[in-house]
């Protein structure tokens, strides 16, 4: 009888494993969180960007409780490895997003990585970010039938208009 | 010349202001822990349909505010017992379950022979619940009394109802329970239960060895935390709303 299947049976997990120890895991995510507020926009495996989105936005939640707030100090301290981004995150990025409720990051997938294992990856950036936006809206160009309709229909109105 | 602008401005002594103890009540808001839904992909409507349920029967049945540490005397309808109802007194270990399955089991050992009963709050057969002693400890799971020596579990089964002001702070005990020698049923003195009630007689080296199962990160891990402050004054609203017609 194989009593290993409770074992492979993950019915409800959340978190990925990511191959090694928790702690191993939260470090991880602690360097791709640390990279994200250094950079404000990163390029990382799909996966791992997908985990560290919402540790990444649950720090900007805790950041915005302010600096005298002892908890929101440790977490910070724990977070940011590197630690003159922890002044960046209490006096920059909590104030920029002050106004907001929450959703302060965007992550869009990228065509995969060219080396040889091709590995889904995925851009993720804080909004508000100093660079051109990833994707450029592009209006609907003029020539499109629709768009001659209207504007015939709108050359009619202005002519009736002045008669 | 130096001269005051006039007689100095009359000023009307503050007005008293009144503390009424019976208004602070209000102001202690208890949500019985089965009704916070746990996190989960569950629809939300299975929770409402249970609530309406669960709010039907606490208009029926009065159950108290209680936690872990109180003692209580459940009488329940037993018809094997002459007289048809069976009351049993003892301490509050462990509240478990959500919604109508909302558990509660009461320790207490008569004659030398420890007994522990798990309840259901909203089981039909429970004909009173009524609180003998308002008491929170340390933690909120006392399964270590099993291991503990007898004394701390023995309650007397005609212990009187002790009167309590409504609107006083539940008092917290903070008694260091003794244990009986090792072996226990579980490794309490692992940083895994985080229990701050037992007066651990052991050895350091033991405590320090038993320090190696700690995880320092868990306490750092964001998503694991589950904030139930908005969700508890929406449920505390409606039920208290509920409950008053």
């Amino acid at each position: 009888m194989r009593l290993s299947v409770a074992a492979a049976i993950s019915h409800g997990r959340v978190f990925r494993r990511f191959g090694g120890s928790p702690r191993s895991r939260l470090n991880l995510l602690r360097n791709l969180v640390t990279a994200l507020v250094r950079h404000e926009r990163i390029e990382a495996p799909w996966a791992r960007v997908d985990e560290m989105r919402g540790y990444a936005e649950r720090l900007i939640d805790y950041a915005k409780r302010g600096d005298h707030d002892e908890k929101a100090m440790r977490m910070a301290d724990f977070w940011l490895t590197e630690k003159d981004l922890i002044h960046k995150l209490f006096k920059v990025l909590a104030p920029r997003y002050q106004p907001h409720p929450g959703k302060y990051t965007r992550m869009l997938q990228i065509p995969n990585r060219a080396s040889v294992d091709r590995a889904k990856m995925a851009v993720i950036e804080l909004k508000g970010n100093p660079f051109p936006p990833l994707i450029r809206p592009q209006p609907d160009s003029e020539k499109t039938l629709l768009n001659q309709l209207l504007k015939g229909y709108r050359e009619d109105m202005q002519r009736a208009a002045r008669a | 010349r130096s001269s005051d602008a006039g007689p100095a401005k009359f000023k009307p002594p503050s007005k008293p202001v009144i503390v009424d103890k019976q208004r602070q009540t209000a102001e202690r808001r208890f949500l019985s822990p089965e009704f916070i839904p746990p996190r989960g992909r569950t629809n939300p409507l299975k929770f409402s349909v249970e609530r309406k349920d669960m709010i039907q029967r606490r208009k029926v049945l009065s159950i108290p505010e209680f936690y872990v540490g109180h003692i209580l005397a459940v009488t329940t309808a037993d018809p094997y017992a002459n007289g048809k109802t069976s009351r049993f007194v003892g301490i509050c270990i462990r509240r478990g379950g959500k919604g109508l399955g909302a558990t509660f089991v009461l320790r207490n050992v008569i004659e030398d022979q420890g007994v522990e009963i798990c309840f259901e709050l909203y089981n039909p057969r429970i004909q009173e619940i009524q609180v003998l002693k308002l008491e929170k400890r340390l933690d909120d799971n006392l399964m270590y009394l099993r291991d503990a020596l007898p004394e701390y579990s023995t309650f007397d089964v005609n212990m009187k109802p002790q009167s309590y002001l409504d609107h006083e702070e539940v008092p917290v005990n903070k008694l260091q329970v003794r244990m009986k020698p090792k072996p226990w049923s579980k490794r309490w003195e692992r940083p895994n239960y985080n229990i701050k009630g037992i007066k651990f007689e052991l050895p350091e080296e033991k405590m320090k060895e038993a320090q190696k199962w700690s995880k320092p990160w868990l306490e750092f891990d964001m998503l694991r935390e589950y904030d139930t402050s908005k969700i508890e004054e929406k449920i505390w609203k409606e039920v208290n709303e509920e409950l008053k017609k």
